[in-house]
């Protein structure tokens, strides 16, 4: 039962998908589209560029300096907010001030700064394969090498190995910063994602088709390099690809979707169903230490933990039956522990004898579910 | 083979899955019914549900879909009659039912107490144990500024914060001189008491209801108190335990042995052949230990897996396990493993308490070994503590070894050397 009064009435209507909900929703859609469309024609209608004047207006040098300075204050006003209504829990404290930290860091000032030394624009918080371009060819020969070999030893020995000791949340929920807006400003939409198993089926499926994707893209963006001029259309076809990927997944996927539909579908939607990292660290996760314990007996099968899931994973199912598990799509936010009312689960990284016994069948089926 | 389970609980339906983990359909047709609910859900987690923090159908701890898949035949029921010659049941519809084996899992029932004035009263004396309580709370809460609550155990201490959740003025009545003596010290049971007060709800010790006052309309308006005082209050919950719902049965064509529950053996039987009963509405004769009633939801589970069993053929001796426990007192959370309070007098005790947190740590012993823990403020694995009740460890052992059992999430955990220690005895 939502609390009295007009603020209990909008504090429940914008996070259970009232009339508000929708209308941020619509809100945001546009900012999106603004942002990635401003100046440019869809369908025949011209899209003003608001948002370049606007920077222009406070003296930023493009839209996409606005939106890294709005996105940064979303998530340390988000992270502050988070910080606060868990001030008794220890990790959820450190995890959100690294987020702020590499969010302000990493993803904003840092590249401002590098723009001053004359150097390229580059993001150390972002790799290879959600950063598709830092394996493309064209753009390792435009970087300087120390950023190369940062690019490629990072994504080829850093992600899978801190994924083995740490299992994917190093990434997902401490660096990443669609994982940091998730968690800081978009706490209070966390329960919206769909705890169904057809919505865990559905994301099966595209997870690992967007991955397959990133891989496809990739290789023939490297081949068509390799190739070189003598086959132009086979140049031209990776060109088109690489342009498809570009609008599909890194725009209309991560961008419009993964941040407008906060308010609708819950604040994974991107990582959850899309993000090609999430999808190979989800793999590597199934091999490493990091799993949630579940205390035999202990569950009252309430159920907080599964609603409070960003990532749709049914953690009642496991908690009631007394298994420890670990879901390849788990990003290791730790709110189903701290939400239990009776302490039953703990994050972990420690090597012991998995109860799902590691086979094909459990990687592909991951867990009996009811 | 037609199992029918009476009460969609969580002794019941545990009930239920097991039965079907071990017989195919063919084999076994499975009748679960329930009165309160089209489906199973978890009564514990009624008070998020009152929060706003769950809706209804998440309190459901299965997906719709699993009872088709399992092949567990649901049916919204009230059962009105027995007839163990016929082994029929008479449902509240007219229409009639037989069993092969039947279990009886109708839970509990709230208790309540002829207070003085309650017969005036229509409107506004609530419980929080099913969901049609929940609906009243609901229903009322629109039109309550004031709130009283009696009864200082575990329910009344849930209902307190969810009436100051939503913003109500929340008095509580606990007649005890301090918060939950049944299960908690002294030290423990103050710093309880402080820490609701805390939250802005006039927590009352000694103090007990003597009558109360209804409007015009029947609603209630006030209580007064064994001190002599008058509460204004539109909602008042009586929280002051369960008990088993037997009252339905004592008429029925045959009636099973009912004491304060429903007599039952070690293997779940009741007096009627092929007929049996677990959970909260189960008394079991545990022969020289005397009769037992066990109103908590583990207990309720294991019931339910082990009248399955038993229901299915196997042999079963009830034993039941080291006790053990959990509960959270607003945002304080509390494990209870062995016997810490119910113990032979004379029994010591270490009490620990981080300074200047409410982190607290009350180890029973004797000289032989540690006979229980009372843990709050922090978490804590009840599955090793369990261990070493059974394995007889020593106090001594157990100090040194208390991190080993320690559940805080990572970077939490408690500081225990760092915690002030003394000796009690009770």
């Amino acid at each position: 039962m939502r609390q009295k009064g007009t603020v209990g009435w909008l504090k429940h209507d914008v996070t259970n998908r009232g009339v508000t909900a929708w209308l941020l929703f619509g809100a945001l859609l546009g900012f999106y589209l603004i942002l990635y469309y401003g100046g440019r024609e869809i369908a025949g209608w011209h899209v003003p560029d608001v948002l370049e004047s606007a920077a222009r207006l406070v003296h930023l040098p493009s839209k996409w300096t606005l939106y890294g300075l709005i996105y940064t204050l979303a998530v340390t006003g988000g992270g502050i907010y988070v910080i606060q209504k868990y001030r008794h829990n220890r990790y959820q404290i450190i995890r959100t001030l690294v987020v702020i930290f590499v969010q302000a860091t990493f993803a904003f000032s840092l590249p401002w700064i590098l723009a001053i030394f004359e150097q390229p624009e580059y993001y150390f918080s972002y790799l290879w394969p959600l950063k598709i371009d830092y394996f493309y060819p064209s753009n390792i020969l435009a970087m300087p090498l120390p950023f190369v070999l940062y690019s490629l030893l990072g994504s080829l020995l850093m992600v899978p190995l801190l994924g083995i000791f740490y299992g994917k949340r190093w990434y997902c929920s401490w660096v990443c910063g669609c994982g940091g807006l998730a968690n800081t400003a978009g706490e209070p939409f966390r329960h919206l994602t769909s705890k169904t198993s057809a919505s865990w089926r559905f994301e099966k499926w595209s997870i690992h088709i967007t991955l397959g994707l990133c891989l496809f893209t990739t290789a023939l963006v490297v081949a068509s390099f390799g190739v070189g001029d003598r086959y132009p259309q086979f140049t031209q076809a990776a060109v088109s690809v690489q342009s498809v990927y570009g609008f599909v997944v890194m725009s209309i996927l991560s961008g419009i979707i993964g941040v407008a539909l906060y308010p609708i579908g819950g604040t994974r939607v991107w990582c959850r169903n899309f993000c090609p990292m999430a999808a190979m660290l989800g793999l590597i996760q199934k091999f490493g230490r990091y799993r949630i314990r579940v205390k035999d007996d202990m569950c009252i099968s309430c159920g907080m933990c599964t609603k409070y899931c960003e990532m749709g994973i049914d953690v009642r199912a496991y908690a009631q039956k007394n298994q420890d598990f670990v879901r390849a799509s788990c990003v290791g936010c730790g709110l189903c522990a701290e939400v239990c009312p009776r302490g039953v689960l703990r994050l972990e990284n420690r090597w012991h004898k998995d109860p799902q016994e590691l086979t094909m069948a459990t990687l592909l089926n991951e867990a009996y579910k009811g | 083979m037609h199992y029918v389970i009476v009460g969609n609980g969580v002794a019941g339906t545990t009930a239920a899955l097991a039965i079907r983990k071990r017989h195919k359909p063919k084999h076994a047709k499975i009748t679960l019914i329930g009165d309160e609910s089209d489906y199973f859900f978890s009564r514990t987690a009624l008070m998020y549900a009152y929060m706003d923090r769950l809706t209804r159908q998440d309190l459901e701890p299965f997906e719709r879909k699993v009872y088709a898949r399992q092949a567990i035949d649901l049916v919204r029921e009230r059962v009105v009659d027995i007839d163990a010659a016929s082994q029929t049941l008479a449902l509240g519809s007219g229409k009639s039912l037989s069993y092969d084996k039947l279990l009886l899992a109708t839970g509990a029932k709230p208790r309540m107490m002829p207070f003085q004035g309650v017969e005036k009263v229509k409107e506004g004396i609530v419980h929080f144990v099913s969901i049609q309580d929940l609906d009243e709370c609901e229903r009322l809460t629109w039109s309550t500024n004031q709130a009283t609550v009696i009864g200082g155990g575990l329910i009344g201490v849930e209902l307190a914060e969810c009436f100051h959740h939503h913003k109500l003025d929340v008095t509580f009545l606990v007649r005890e001189p301090y918060f939950w003596p049944m299960a908690l010290g002294e030290e423990e049971g103050s710093l309880v008491s402080e820490h609701i007060r805390a939250r802005g709800v006039d927590l009352r010790h000694d103090e007990q209801l003597e009558f109360m006052e209804a409007d015009a309309q029947g609603r209630i308006a006030s209580i007064s108190t064994n001190q002599g005082n008058k509460l204004a209050c539109q909602m008042l919950a009586v929280c002051i335990g369960v008990g088993a719902d037997t009252a339905w049965l004592k008429q029925a064509t045959s009636a099973p042995r009912i004491e304060r529950g429903i007599c039952v053996n070690r293997a779940f039987e009741t007096s009627l052949a092929n007929v049996y009963a677990a959970g909260d509405c189960a008394e079991i004769d545990m022969g020289s230990a005397g009769h037992r009633i066990e109103t908590i939801w583990y207990s309720a589970k294991l019931h339910g897996e082990l009248a399955a069993k038993s229901m299915m053929g196997d042999t079963i001796t009830y034993e039941p396990p080291i006790f053990y426990n959990s509960s959270k007192f607003f945002e304080i959370e509390f494990t209870t493993v062995g016997e810490v309070i119910n113990v032979p007098e004379g029994t010591h005790a270490l009490y620990r308490k981080a300074p200047g947190k409410f982190i607290t740590q009350r180890i029973a012993f004797d000289a032989q070994r540690v006979l229980g823990f009372n843990m709050l403020g922090s978490r804590w694995d009840h599955t090793v503590l369990m261990r070493w009740i059974a394995e007889r460890r020593d106090i001594d052992y157990v100090r040194e070894h208390l991190h080993e059992a320690q559940f805080d999430v990572e970077f939490g955990r408690a500081k225990l050397h760092q915690m002030e220690e003394k000796e009690v005895v009770s």
